[in-house]
């Protein structure tokens, strides 16, 4: 063989979508990204359950859109693999006879492969960052209730605003309103994770950190630590109750008064 | 003194020292430094931190042994001979390639890469033992929701262990054994361009292995292979057999790194110019390059951890003026590199592979090497999507998110190359010519669910579950490892001189990739789900899930074992291998076997490259 490369063979000339092997491969790449996209994005919703946020349906909606931008990718793959496993395969122990070809390049193929890869990761950078600009927005909103997380081995507390020294070692919080959280921790590293409400931030000894959500959904979801911890990571979890806003107060009121609060009339919190 | 005795004298030193001298040398030192820090260092003061003198201990103890096992190898010799201003005759070198040696020499700080790859390729398959073992004590105890039979801290502590010794494992799998004993003889030289360098890089592994096997002893790691701080600072003792493991290993692999990079750059053959360079030399020779600049820094990191355990220091101590962020960032800028370090030579020995079981020649060998250097080039670039929600640098998870997406364009490359080299080829139905098609299906999902996590608002919900721990396994096991077990099967006649029983391996491949996809299908499941990473026990709606990830890791285990049954069986009484089995057209093929010590009587000149298959169309 040659030095250089083989130049480009003849791949695209004449009516080279009519090539038996061409076709086949078509039919194969519409099937299976198909079911490709139908069987994972299935299997993603059901696995994901019921959201409890709209950041957390946002969540859902950008892994199926994923999932469906990919799978034609997936699916091109496979087609090609299945097609080159449906041509004759060759058993034994001595190799089979040379290809009848010896293409060792297609630059039109290449550049194709190239722009279609490019623009899908346009696509998902796009759509990422117009997501994370609402996540972003969220903080900022003037609305919101503020709560501080403290996190420490192996249990979160949580102190309330508005009132004096109000802690809890159960988050409640009241249905579509916007609530920041302020979180810290102790002790090492821990995650803080509202699982059904898609948010997570991570709380660092001696710093604060911040995430916000609106839970639009009434009922009871959970709460792990999702960095380990330590001894008990696996026990570090608890419930946040989201309820009706008089439902909401009438908890606050009742609870009695610790004394000693987090809280900072400032919004800043130490 | 300094000649070499060939039969009136006693025995020189060079000829005394091997593995026991070595071993036995390590703990007397290891000995002896601990009962004089014992006796001389000072007690706490009532204000320092917890363990500050044991940890003091522990660690002098540690660099004992390590000195005392790396004199006792004879890994000393050359420098101390070096600064006498002698250095070693022709008889003592040959001796050090493992000359007339039998297998002696495999216990020996010997030179030649063909022994250092077989060293290599036994050290990775125990490395891989230990850690599958260790993985099933993790899927038995998570077989149940309860988790139960092991403690917490053990738990922890195999967890902890289980991943650092399956990454180290992983990242000297492809380019440790084939790496040694191939690549050189692929580009045609007859050893490598620094033969002790190679034989330091190997027995620094094994210096390695001890200080994390004493760290079970002492307490454990109980931190994940991550050893985040604060969390290692107020770990028990354990954690120093860790730091001095990391350091240890982090030398070994830059010393290979410079050694087979320099190889590869000085040393192929007459005509072997770039274009003609084989794919695998580029994979290996980018994952060792990444591994240059990243270990360093991952060294770096463990020696200001060891010092805010020993010795009071505030590298990481927020209340101190420290910060646990600097400590990630350290961690993760060698962390991404090396998956790709990982990655990258497996899926080279594919696309080498590729040709040869297709019978045609290689797709786009340009575009192949586009992928492996944009891959290498940005994987240094995209560290913190780690740390998306650490709370470090919220600014910056924009502009971390685009590069990591960037890494999806190179990657897609090697698709090509890999698809377009099996479009019209003849396919020969052999195991590595299955782990093409294993690779790519595997391999796809874990490019995809990557897609996933390097987007900022999914992973506030995927990071830290276990849809991130399937997603690396998916990667560095369904892609790196079945590349690694393929390179194995595809170079194994050449290594042993014997053919791998087909049936055997056969069956170990399906029973590893069916398990492997059942298990970790399972685990994509309960991290959607919502269940967090490490944990030993979980709420009951995670059960189905992981009760079929157990069932899949014990399939896997049944496969890997059939493979080792099969790989020894072969090795010991296997049928005698022709030279070249496959029809190969790299230059490895080319030599007899066994392969003579210097590889080549005369060093062959290359005039094509490795790929020209198929027949010319007119």
């Amino acid at each position: 063989m040659s030095d250089l490369r083989s130049p480009e063979q003849n791949y695209f000339q004449g009516k080279w979508w009519k090539r038996k092997d061409v076709k086949q491969v078509l039919v194969i790449w519409v099937i299976a990204t198909l079911l490709i996209g139908y069987l994972s994005s299935k299997l993603q919703v059901l696995a994901m359950g019921n959201p409890a946020s709209e950041t957390m349906e946002n969540v859902i909606h950008l892994i199926t859109v994923f999932t469906w931008a990919s799978s034609p990718v997936a699916g091109f793959v496979a087609a090609l693999a299945l097609q080159a496993l449906s041509q004759k395969r060759h058993h034994g122990d001595m190799p089979p006879p040379e290809a009848d070809h010896n293409i060792s390049s297609s630059p039109r193929a290449t550049a194709v492969w190239l722009v279609i890869s490019a623009l899908l990761c346009l696509f998902a950078l796009i759509v990422g960052l117009i997501a994370l600009q609402k996540d972003d927005q969220a903080l900022l909103d003037r609305s919101a209730i503020h709560v501080n997380v403290t996190g420490q081995q192996w249990a979160w507390n949580y102190d309330y605003p508005g009132s004096t020294g109000v802690r809890s070692n159960v988050l409640h919080l009241p249905v579509d309103q916007p609530v920041v959280f302020h979180v810290t921790s102790m002790d090492v590293k821990h995650s803080f994770w509202v699982v059904q409400m898609g948010i997570k931030i991570d709380a660092n000894p001696g710093y604060m950190t911040q995430t916000a959500v609106t839970p639009n959904e009434i009922g009871t979801f959970d709460i792990r630590c999702a960095e380990l911890c330590g001894l008990l990571h696996a026990y570090m979890q608890n419930k946040v109750i989201v309820e009706s806003k008089a439902d909401y107060e009438k908890w606050l009121a009742s609870q009695p008064d610790t004394g000693n609060t987090t809280w900072t009339a400032e919004g800043a919190i130490e | 003194m300094t000649t070499f005795a060939t039969k009136k004298d006693k025995k020189t030193l060079i000829e005394r020292l091997n593995l026991f001298t070595a071993l036995a040398l390590g703990a007397i030192a290891a000995i002896i430094v601990w009962r004089i820090s014992l006796a001389l260092l000072p007690a706490d003061s009532e204000s320092a931190p917890l363990f500050t003198r044991e940890d003091k201990i522990t660690l002098l103890s540690m660099i004992a042994w390590f000195i005392g096992f790396m004199t006792g190898i004879g890994a000393l010799i050359g420098p101390f001979r070096w600064v006498q201003g002698k250095d070693l005759s022709h008889e003592e070198n040959m001796f050090y390639a493992g000359k007339d040696l039998g297998v002696k020499r495999y216990f020996r700080y010997t030179t030649d890469h063909k022994v250092v790859g077989i060293q290599y390729l036994v050290i990775t398959m125990v490395i891989f033992g230990i850690g599958g073992i260790l993985a099933m004590l993790i899927r038995t105890n998570l077989g149940t929701p309860g988790g139960g039979w092991i403690h917490p801290q053990a738990y922890n502590s195999i967890v902890g262990t289980h991943g650092i010794i399956m990454i180290v494992g992983t990242i000297i799998m492809v380019t440790g054994p084939f790496g040694n004993y191939i690549m050189p003889i692929m580009i045609g030289a007859r050893d490598m361009a620094f033969p002790r360098l190679n034989a330091l890089s190997f027995w620094l592994i094994v210096a390695a292995a001890i200080p994390l096997i004493w760290a079970q002893f002492i307490g454990g790691i109980s931190t994940g292979w991550s050893a985040y701080n604060p969390l290692a600072s107020q770990a028990p003792l354990g954690m120093n057999g860790y730091i001095m493991f990391i350091c240890i290993f982090a030398i070994s692999t830059m010393v290979a790194g410079a050694n087979i990079t320099t190889t590869v750059v000085r040393m192929r053959a007459r005509g072997m110019t770039w274009n003609r360079t084989p794919i695998f030399i580029y994979g290996v020779v980018a994952s060792v390059a990444l591994a240059l600049p990243a270990f360093p820094v991952f060294f770096l990191s463990q020696v200001m951890s060891g010092m805010d355990r020993a010795l009071g220091t505030s590298f990481y101590n927020t209340a101190l003026g420290g910060s646990g962020w600097l400590y990630e960032n350290l961690f993760w800028i060698m962390g991404h590199p090396e998956v790709y370090v990982i990655l990258i030579p497996a899926v080279a020995a594919l696309m080498e592979m590729a040709p040869v079981f297709t019978r045609r020649p290689l797709f786009s060998f340009n575009v192949a090497v586009m992928g492996i250097a944009g891959i290498s080039g940005l994987s240094v670039l995209v560290w913190a999507h780690h740390m998306y929600i650490s709370g470090w640098a919220p600014l910056l998870n924009a502009p971390f998110m685009l590069t990591t997406e960037l890494i999806s364009i190179p990657t897609g490359m090697l698709f090509l190359v890999l698809v377009g080299t099996l479009w019209r080829g003849r396919l020969w139905m052999t195991v590595p010519a299955l782990s093409i098609f294993a690779l790519l299906w595997n391999f796809m999902i874990g490019g995809i669910t990557g897609i996933y996590l390097s987007d900022v608002p999914a992973d506030a919900f995927l990071h830290g579950s276990m849809f991130v721990t399937a997603h690396f396994h998916y990667t560095l096991m369904g892609a790196g490892l079945t590349g690694a077990i393929a390179a194995l099967i595809y170079w194994f006649p050449k290594m042993t001189g014997k053919m791998i029983d087909k049936r055997l391996s056969w069956i170990a491949f399906w029973l590893t990739q069916v398990g492997f996809n059942v298990a970790f299908i399972g685990m994509f499941f309960v991290g959607l789900q919502g269940q967090p990473r490490r944990v030993e026990a979980y709420a009951d709606i995670f059960s189905k899930g992981n009760l079929i990830t157990t069932i899949g890791a014990y399939t896997i285990m049944i496969g890997m074992l059939v493979l080792l049954h099969a790989v020894i069986s072969s090795w010991r009484n296997g049928v005698k291998a022709p030279m070249n089995p496959w029809q190969a057209k790299t230059l490895e093929w080319t030599v007899a076997n066994p392969v003579p010590l210097e590889n080549f009587d005369v060093l062959p000149t290359v005039t094509s490259d490795a790929y020209g298959y198929g027949r010319k169309q007119s």
